[in-house]
């Protein structure tokens, strides 16, 4: 109990710094901080597979990610003036319905949701065996379905950065000045489509 | 199997983490010496007896050096940054086992006994990235920025076919537990099986290579092209962090390597008609197996010539990623068809 109050107050302070901190990479920082948190709940929890999945996914891989767009895109302070006006107000309209949800179930419904005893069931505490006997088992069809999606997700993103083929072969001493600059473009499309199937995932 | 009290496992830790940092001081001693041999002339001899006390020497030069303040530079960022690198360093090699269980004197050999030991040492050896990442960020300098970028960007490459070499093991093995993995010995599964774990082991060493930014592939240090990448504006105790995490990275990755695929802390067993019970001593094993690959890092250090950008990004999508993907296809289709 004592563990869970220290690590909801470091997600919640996470989460507060994540939408206050003006520096992009202190906010994507203080998401980090939140994901460790919650792996480490799940930690205290006995669900050691979900933790670890939680850390090399969201914190080592997404994460690292995100920031690699900010730094590649050098994204510095914050810009005023937002493009999309609706934006505010549907930010805070869907955070209060959440909060009242939550509100609303803590007080009506005292007694734990009924999906929670059969999820509960169905994961036999976070094992990576039980978890990957259910996957294939019970969830086989949404599993395929999310990988149809990723794989959607990926070849979209190709598409996307795909540029059209130059239409004449440059002169082999162009050829030879320009091969260094060959590498950053293929890191950044490598990097665009990671980005894209981690964002399929979603 | 009886688990260690907590205060045991308190001290454990503490005894890895500084045993890990005098292998830290000394591998540096280790690796000049043996770089001098290589190249042919003696290398450090001057500080105390045959030079073996130069690591001393270097901490002291290092922690009194003038600690530079880049006032350009994100502060608190700044110092986070090594701090990150050297937390999650020495915190993966915690669920590496050094014996089999109750071998240290009744107590057990090891920092945590993990039922996803395997997937641990992913995690906190993925999250080590962030240091280098936001060091190059925070020093708010162009060749730090590019450095730490391109050093992410291979780290995040090979991270991939690390993963999926792993595959492989995890295969045969069907357990995350290292410990399981070690006292199951893969190789004696099924001869059938050599093929696509050789070539598992291949790929996983490249990457572990990569994933450790050691020649040929330490791009964050190539000095002609980035002065000294991520690390150009640190100096002083930070930059010894990032030097420590560094070899504790190479040790680590020695101790995975050893663990997953070569028995890790079991000694040879035809050893056990000379001496009985001598393939079960603790902590020899692991040492011994470390220390080859410990120099086999430093062996290719003074052999081979660092890669081009490019060519390490095509060789590692290209070329160890696709190999690592047939190490695992050909595994599992062994072990679903033929075994």
């Amino acid at each position: 109990m004592v563990a869970f109050v220290i690590l909801a107050a470091l997600m919640l302070a996470g989460g507060i710094g994540v939408v206050t901190l003006r520096q992009p990479v202190h906010a994507a920082l203080a998401l980090v901080g939140t994901l460790l948190a919650l792996a480490v709940t799940y930690v205290t929890l006995q669900a050691h597979f979900l933790a670890a999945i939680q850390v090399i996914v969201y914190a080592g891989a997404i994460m690292v990610l995100f920031l690699f767009v900010i730094m590649l895109l050098n994204v510095s302070g914050e810009r005023t003036g937002d493009k999309l006006k609706w934006l505010k107000p549907a930010a805070w309209a869907s955070a209060g319905v959440t909060v009242a949800g939550l509100v609303v179930v803590y007080f009506l419904q005292r007694q734990p949701l009924p999906g929670a005893a059969v999820v509960d069931g169905a994961l036999g505490g976070g094992g990576a065996e039980r978890i990957g006997e259910v996957l294939f088992t019970d969830y086989l069809l949404a599993f395929q379905l999310v990988g149809v999606l990723l794989l959607t997700g990926v070849v979209a993103a190709v598409s996307l950065v795909q540029r059209a083929a130059p239409e004449t072969r440059p002169q082999r001493g162009s050829a030879a000045r320009s091969a260094p600059h060959e590498p950053t473009s293929a890191s950044v499309t490598g990097v665009a489509l990671d980005d894209e199937l981690v964002h399929g995932g979603h | 199997m009886t688990h260690d009290p907590l205060w045991i496992t308190f001290i454990k830790a503490l005894v890895v983490c500084v045993l890990l940092l005098g292998a830290f001081a000394y591998m540096t001693l280790i690796e000049r010496k043996l770089l001098g041999r290589f190249q042919h002339r003696p290398g450090p001899n001057m500080v105390g007896p045959g030079g073996w006390l130069q690591p001393i020497a270097d901490a002291i030069k290092t922690i009194f050096k003038e600690d530079l303040n880049v006032t350009a530079a994100d502060k608190f960022v700044l110092v986070l940054a090594p701090a990150i690198s050297i937390v999650f360093a020495l915190s993966a090699f915690g669920a590496i086992p050094a014996g089999p269980a109750g071998s240290l004197f009744g107590f057990n050999p090891w920092v945590m006994d993990l039922d996803i030991g395997l997937l641990y040492i992913l995690a906190a050896t993925s999250l080590g990235v962030y240091g280098i990442f936001l060091g190059g960020w925070a020093a708010n300098s162009k060749y730090a920025l590019l450095g730490s970028l391109r050093s992410s960007a291979q780290i995040i490459s090979y991270e991939l076919g690390l993963g999926l070499s792993v595959l492989a093991v995890i295969i045969v093995a069907g357990t995350l537990n290292l410990r399981e993995i070690v006292e199951l010995n893969i190789w004696s599964v099924s001869p059938w099986l050599w093929p696509g774990l050789l070539l598992a082991f291949a790929t996983f060493v490249i990457s572990g290579t990569a994933e450790v930014n050691r020649t040929p592939f330490d791009l964050p240090e190539a000095e002609q092209e980035l002065v000294a990448g991520y690390l150009t504006e640190y100096s002083s105790i930070k930059w010894a962090l990032y030097q420590m995490a560094e070899y504790v990275n190479m040790l680590t990755a020695s101790a995975f390597i050893s663990t997953l695929f070569l028995g890790g802390y079991r000694g040879p067993r035809f050893l056990d008609a000379l001496i009985p019970g001598v393939s079960e001593w603790p902590f020899i094993w692991l040492f011994v197996k470390m220390a080859i690959f410990m120099f086999m890092f430093i062996w290719l250090k003074a052999t081979l010539p660092r890669l081009r950008y490019d060519q390490l990004m095509r060789f590692g999508w290209i070329y160890v990623f696709e190999f690592a993907l047939a190490a695992a296809l050909i595994t599992g289709a062994v072990v679903a068809f033929v075994i």
